[in-house]
C-alpha cells in the first residue's frame, strides 16, 4: 500500500502548477477566493485559456480533443486548479452534454457541437428539473409532439443554472405520453434563440441571479436535434447524471476554502480561541478522511473498477464538509458578515471594501452553498442509492 | 498510489481471518472471557506458532519486519472476532517500546521469547490523574545502589494480570508534567513491593491496577537513557493508535454486517424493517462513517512506522479522532436499529458496541486528539 | 511419488453472494475470492503425504485468470513445492477443465492427482471423474481417508448412509470430501517462503487444448427468502410440532 502519488504523477502536478502560476488571471482567482460573483466573461476567459493549452475537455476521449488523462491526473488537475483559485468549470457543456453526445450522438452532432463547446461558441444550460419534477425527475411533463421533421415542445423547466448566459439548452421532454414514466422521454438539443422560448430569472436567497425558469411555448425543434433514439432519453439522462456525480466531492475546492478560512481566522485574530480552533481542526480532519476515501475510489477506478455507488458517499460527505467550512467562515467574520454589500460582490467592483476584502462574500456564499446538498441528486436521494446499490436493502 | 494488498498480505489476512473464525465463535469467546486468564492461552500460543507474534519485529531480531499495514491486517481480524488477547498491548505497544529503547542485552534476552509467544508484555503508563497525558507521571523512581526503587500507582494496565514483564513509566527527576525526567522500566510482576488489583474491563479484556511500593528494579532493566523516555512513549503510542484504529475497523465492519443482516431479517408491519426509509438512512450513515474511518485507519497504518514528524503526529491524531467518533456512532446506531435484542448480553452485537465505545478510553479519546490536532494547527 | 493437486479460485465461502440484476450470474465486482474449500483439503492431504515421506513432490495447478496466482501462492504457502497456472479468461466448464488437466498430467506424469470433489461456485462434481476417464486412471471419489500401501491406494469413500473402502492401482485420481482432513493455517514463515517457490504460467493453446464450451448458463436465481419462524409456548408443544407438523421425530 502506498498513499503517495507516483513520480510521474508528481511531475504532472508540477506541470499543472506551473501552468496555473503563469496563466490563471489574478483578478479571477481573487474573486473566487473571496467568494464574489463571476461574470460571464470571467468564465469565458478562463475557458479559452484552458482550451488553448488543450486542457479544457479533460474528460473527453483524445480523438475529440480530450486529454487522455487518467482519473488520478484529473483529480490532481482539479485539486490544483482549486488551490490556485481557478473558477469551477461550468460543466453543462463540456462535462455534461458533451459526454452524452460522444456516447449517444450522431456523427453530424459530434462534428457540429463538440468543436463549438471547445472554442466557446456555445454556452449550454440544462433543461432537466421542472416545477413538478425534482428528485422524481422522470415525472417530468414538458411535452414534445412530433410534427413532420420537428418536435413541438411545450412546458416549463426550472432551476436552470446560468440560463441567462446560454445559447443552447439540452432538455428531457416527454415524447410518448402513453409509455411508463421512464420510457417515453427523449433527449433534445435546443437553440435558445428558437421562437417560443422565454427565460425568467429566479433570485436566490443570497440576492444572486444564478438560476432561471425557462418556458417553452410551441417551440419547434428539428428532429435532427434528437440525441440517441426517440423515447430512450432516460438512458442519456442517467449516463449524464453519473458524470455529474463524479468529482462532486470537490475535495480541491474544500481544501482551498479551508486554507482561506484559516487565513481569515488568523487575520481576525481568532485562532487563539480554542473553541474555534477545535472546530477548524475537526473540519480539517474530516476533510482528510474524505480525501483519502476519494483517493481509494480513484485508485480502484484506475485499476479498472467502476466508481459505483461509492461516489454517492463522496457526494454526501463532500457537500456537507464544504457547507461546514462556509458556515465557519461566516462565523469567523462575526458582525461584519451582516452588511449586504451587493456592489462589493460584483465582479466589476474596484473600490475600497467597507470592512475587509474577505468580509463581503462569506454570508452570501454560505447561503448559496446550501444548494450543494440539493442538486445533482439530493443527499437523501444519494442515501437511497446507497441503500439500494451497496446495502441491497 | 496503491491501496492493494500484496499476495503475502492477502495470505496473511486469510490466515488470521480463518484462525479467528475457527477459534473465536461467540460461545468460545464467552468461555475465554470467564476463564482465569480472561483470554485463550491456546489461541495466543497459536499466534506464536504461526509467526504472528513476531510480525511487528525487525528481521534482524528474528521477527518478520511487518509494516504498519501488516499490523493493520492482523488487528482488523482480531477486532472482527473481538479477541481478548493483549496482542496490541504486548506485541505492538510494549514490543515497539522494547525494540526502540532496549539495549542489545535486553533485546537478546526478551525478543526471542516475545516473538515465540512465550512472553507476554504489558504497558503501564496511565495514572489516576494523567488522563492520556504521557508526561503526567507521578510514579517516582529513586536512585539506589545498583538500581532504582519505584513507588506509585498505575491504572488500567490491559493484560497486566497475565504479563510476564511490565513496562512501567516513572519519573527519575523533575515535577509532574515535565517533559524531561520520565524513564521506562522493565518490572517483574512478582517483584517484592508490587501488588496488583485485577478486574475485567467493561468491554471484555482483563486489566489491573499496579501498586508499587519501593519496588527494586536493577539497572539492567532500565530501558534507554534515564529521563529520556517521553519521545519513545509518544512515538510508540502512535503505532498503538494505528493498530487500535484497525482493530476498531474490524469490529465496526462486523457491527455493520450484523445490523444489515438484522434489517433484512426482522419483520414488523408485515415487511423487513430494512424497507423503512428512516432505518435505511441510518444504516447508510453507518456505512458512510465506516468508509471514512477505514480510510483513516489505512492512512494511520501507512504513517505509523514512518520517522517521527509533525505530519505523522497530525495524521495519527486525526485517525484516532475520526475512528473514535465513527466507532461510537456505529455502536449507538447498531443498538438502536436492533432494538431490545441489541441490549442483550447473549447477542454478539452488544459486545461489539461495548468495545467500540470503550476503545476511546485507551490511548486518548476524541477530545484529547481534537485538542492535540488543534494545537498543531498553529505550527502547520 | 509425485502428486498433482488442482485448485480453483472461487468466491470466499463467507461471502453472501448477490445475483446480478439481469440473472446472468453472480456479481463478482469487489467480492473477496479464495481457494475452494475442498481444494484446500486436497492440498493439505498432498502435503501430509509429503511430510510422511510418501510423496516426493507436490505440484499444484489452477486454471483461470492471472488472479488465480493468489490461490496458487496460498497452496505454496501451505506446503506445495511448485505451481502451474493455465491462464484463461474464458468461462470453462468441467470438461474443458478436465481436458486441460489431462494435458498437465501428460506433462507432469504424476502418480496421484488430488482434486476437491466439487467447487462451491458451480457445484458440478464432475471434473475429477472426467479427468479419470480421460487419463484412464482409477478413481476414488468423496474420500474421507487415503492410505498408500505399496503401489496401491486405499481410499475410504463417503457414500449414502455409510463408508466404502476401495483399493486403487496407481496412477489414480482422488477427490476429497469434507472430513478427509482439517487444513492447516499458512504460517508467516511459510507465506514468506511461498514467494520464492516457482510458479509457471502456460496457456491452453500451448497445451494444445480447445476449451470451447458445449454448455451455456441461461439463468441464475437467488434462493427464495426464508419464511418467518413461529414461537412455541412449551417444550410439549415443540415436541408435538416436531412430531406431527415437521415430522422429523
Amino acid at each position: 500500500m502506498d498513499i503517495n502519488y507516483s513520480a510521474e504523477e508528481l511531475a504532472f502536478r508540477d506541470q499543472v502548477r506551473e501552468f496555473l502560476r503563469a496563466e490563471l488571471p489574478a483578478d479571477i482567482a481573487e474573486r473566487v477566493r473571496l467568494g464574489k460573483h463571476l461574470s460571464k466573461n470571467d468564465h469565458q476567459r478562463w475557458q479559452r485559456i484552458l482550451n488553448t493549452r488543450g486542457w479544457y475537455a479533460a474528460n473527453w476521449p483524445v480523438e475529440f480533443g480530450g486529454t487522455g488523462w487518467s482519473v488520478v491526473h484529473k483529480h490532481i488537475f482539479e485539486e490544483e486548479c482549486a488551490a490556485f483559485g481557478a473558477p469551477r468549470l461550468i460543466s453543462f457543456g463540456v462535462n455534461m452534454v458533451a459526454p452524452v453526445i460522444i456516447k449517444f450522438g450522431s456523427a453530424e452532432q459530434k462534428a457540429y457541437y463538440l468543436p463549438r463547446i471547445l472554442d466557446g461558441s456555445d454556452w449550454w444550460c440544462q433543461g432537466y428539473s421542472e416545477p413538478g419534477a425534482g428528485s422524481d425527475l422522470s415525472s417530468l411533463k414538458t411535452r414534445g409532439v412530433r410534427e413532420g421533421d420537428h418536435y413541438v415542445v411545450n412546458g416549463q423547466k426550472t432551476w436552470t443554472t446560468l440560463g441567462q448566459h446560454a445559447n443552447k439548452i439540452f432538455c428531457l421532454v416527454r415524447t410518448d405520453p402513453q409509455a411508463q414514466q421512464q420510457r417515453g422521454i427523449s433527449f433534445l438539443l435546443i437553440d435558445m434563440a428558437t421562437p417560443g422560448i422565454s427565460v425568467r430569472p429566479i433570485i436566490t436567497l443570497d440576492g444572486e441571479h444564478e438560476v432561471n425558469e425557462v418556458f417553452f411555448d410551441n417551440v419547434r425543434v428539428p428532429v435532427a436535434n434528437l440525441v440517441g433514439e426517440a423515447n430512450q432519453g432516460w438512458t442519456c439522462a442517467k449516463y449524464l447524471l453519473s458524470h455529474e456525480r463524479t468529482g462532486q466531492a470537490g475535495i480541491g475546492i474544500s481544501k482551498a476554502a479551508l486554507a482561506h478560512l484559516k487565513q481569515v481566522a488568523a487575520r481576525e485574530g481568532r485562532l487563539d480561541d480554542p473553541l474555534l480552533r477545535a472546530q477548524i481542526a475537526e473540519v480539517e480532519m474530516q476533510l482528510m478522511a474524505i480525501e483519502v476515501s476519494t483517493l481509494r475510489i480513484l485508485a480502484a477506478a484506475q485499476a479498472g473498477g467502476v466508481p459505483g455507488a461509492e461516489s454517492s458517499i463522496l457526494k454526501i460527505k463532500g457537500s456537507e464538509i464544504r457547507q461546514a467550512i462556509s458556515h465557519l467562515l461566516r462565523k469567523v467574520i462575526g458582525p461584519c458578515a451582516l452588511p449586504f454589500l451587493e456592489d462589493e460582490l460584483d465582479p466589476a467592483f474596484a473600490g475600497a471594501p467597507l470592512h475587509a476584502d474577505y468580509a463581503a462574500g462569506p454570508a452570501s456564499q454560505y447561503l448559496n452553498l446550501r444548494k450543494l446538498s440539493i442538486y445533482g441528486g439530493s443527499n437523501e436521494i444519494q442515501k437511497n442509492i446507497i441503500a439500494k446499490m451497496i446495502l441491497d436493502l | 498510489m496503491d491501496f492493494k494488498l500484496t499476495e503475502e498480505q492477502q495470505m496473511l489476512q486469510d490466515t488470521v481471518a480463518r484462525l479467528v473464525r475457527d477459534s473465536y465463535g461467540f460461545e468460545q469467546r464467552e468461555h475465554f472471557y470467564r476463564s482465569e486468564p480472561g483470554f485463550s492461552r491456546e489461541f495466543w500460543q497459536q499466534l506464536g506458532e504461526l509467526g504472528l507474534c513476531g510480525m511487528p519485529f525487525s528481521e534482524a531480531h528474528g521477527g518478520f519486519g511487518g509494516s504498519g499495514v501488516d499490523n493493520m491486517l492482523i488487528m482488523t481480524e482480531l477486532g472482527r472476532g473481538l479477541c481478548l488477547e493483549p496482542y496490541l498491548q504486548s506485541q505492538i505497544h510494549a514490543g515497539g517500546l522494547l525494540q526502540q529503547l532496549g539495549s542489545v542485552e535486553q533485546l537478546e534476552r526478551l525478543l526471542p521469547v516475545l516473538i515465540s509467544g512465550e512472553l507476554q508484555l504489558a504497558v503501564a503508563l496511565e495514572e489516576r490523574q494523567s488522563h492520556y497525558q504521557l508526561l503526567d507521571v507521578q510514579t517516582r523512581a529513586e536512585r539506589v545502589d545498583g538500581g532504582w526503587e519505584l513507588s506509585g500507582r498505575k491504572v488500567v494496565v490491559i493484560g497486566g494480570h497475565s504479563a510476564g514483564m511490565l513496562l512501567v513509566s516513572a519519573r527519575t527527576r523533575g515535577e509532574a508534567r515535565d517533559e524531561q525526567g520520565i524513564s521506562l522500566f522493565l518490572v517483574d510482576p512478582q517483584a517484592e513491593g508490587l501488588s496488583r488489583k485485577v478486574y475485567p474491563t467493561i468491554d471484555g479484556p482483563k486489566a489491573c491496577d499496579l501498586f508499587l511500593e519501593r519496588v527494586l528494579v536493577r539497572d539492567t532493566d532500565l530501558l534507554g537513557e534515564p529521563g529520556q523516555a517521553l519521545a519513545a512513549l509518544r512515538y510508540q503510542q502512535g503505532r498503538a493508535i494505528a493498530a487500535q484504529c484497525a482493530e476498531a475497523i474490524g469490529s465496526m465492519q462486523e457491527a455493520c454486517q450484523l445490523t444489515l443482516d438484522y434489517l433484512k431479517t426482522r419483520q414488523q408491519f408485515g415487511k423487513p424493517i430494512g424497507k423503512f426509509q428512516a432505518l435505511q438512512h441510518r444504516m447508510v450513515d453507518m456505512r458512510t462513517e465506516l468508509e471514512l474511518a477505514t480510510s483513516m485507519a489505512i492512512l494511520a497504518a501507512c504513517v505509523a512506522d514512518q520517522a517521527d514528524s509533525l505530519e505523522r503526529s497530525r495524521r495519527l491524531a486525526a485517525a484516532k479522532f475520526i475512528v473514535t467518533r465513527a466507532a461510537r456512532f456505529i455502536a449507538e446506531q447498531a443498538i438502536q436499529l436492533h432494538g431490545g435484542i441489541g441490549m442483550t448480553w447473549e447477542y454478539n452485537l452488544a459486545h461489539h458496541a461495548k468495545r467500540l465505545v470503550m476503545l476511546s478510553h485507551q490511548l486518548g479519546d476524541d477530545d484529547h486528539h481534537l485538542s492535540a490536532y488543534a494545537e498543531l494547527l498553529h505550527s502547520a | 511419488m509425485k502428486i498433482l493437486v488442482a485448485v480453483k479460485r472461487v468466491v470466499d465461502y463467507n461471502v453472501k453472494v448477490r445475483v446480478k440484476a439481469d440473472g446472468s450470474g453472480v456479481d463478482l465486482a469487489n467480492v473477496k475470492m479464495a481457494m475452494n474449500p475442498f481444494c484446500e483439503i486436497a492440498v493439505e492431504e498432498a502435503v501430509r503425504l509429503k511430510e510422511k515421506g510418501i510423496a516426493s513432490e507436490v505440484v499444484v495447478v489452477s486454471i483461470g485468470s492471472s488472479a488465480a496466482q493468489e490461490q496458487l501462492r496460498t497452496a505454496l504457502a501451505l506446503g506445495a513445492d511448485r505451481a502451474v497456472l493455465v491462464e484463461s479468461n474464458d468461462e470453462l466448464g468441467p470438461l474443458a477443465v478436465a481436458k486441460l488437466l489431462k494435458a498437465v498430467v501428460d506433462k507432469e506424469q504424476p502418480q496421484l492427482v488430488i482434486l476437491g470433489k466439487q467447487a462451491i461456485d458451480s457445484d458440478n462434481n464432475q471434473t475429477g471423474q472426467m479427468l479419470a476417464a480421460l487419463c484412464g486412471f482409477a478413481q476414488g471419489t468423496f474420500a474421507s481417508r487415503v492410505e498408500v500401501a505399496g503401489d496401491q491406494l486405499n481410499v475410504t469413500r463417503e457414500i449414502d448412509g455409510g463408508l466404502q473402502t476401495v483399493a486403487l492401482k496407481l496412477p489414480a485420481i482422488v477427490t476429497t470430501d469434507l472430513r478427509l482432513n482439517e487444513p492447516r493455517y499458512a504460517s508467516l514463515p511459510n507465506i514468506m517462503k511461498a514467494k520464492k517457490k516457482p510458479l509457471d504460467v502456460v496457456t491452453p493453446d500451448a497445451l494444445g487444448v480447445s476449451t470451447a464450451s458445449t454448455v451455456k448458463v441461461l439463468k441464475v436465481e437467488a434462493p427464495a427468502a426464508r419464511s418467518a419462524g413461529i414461537k412455541v409456548g412449551s417444550v410439549a408443544e415443540l415436541v408435538e410440532k416436531l412430531k406431527n407438523e415437521a415430522k422429523v421425530i
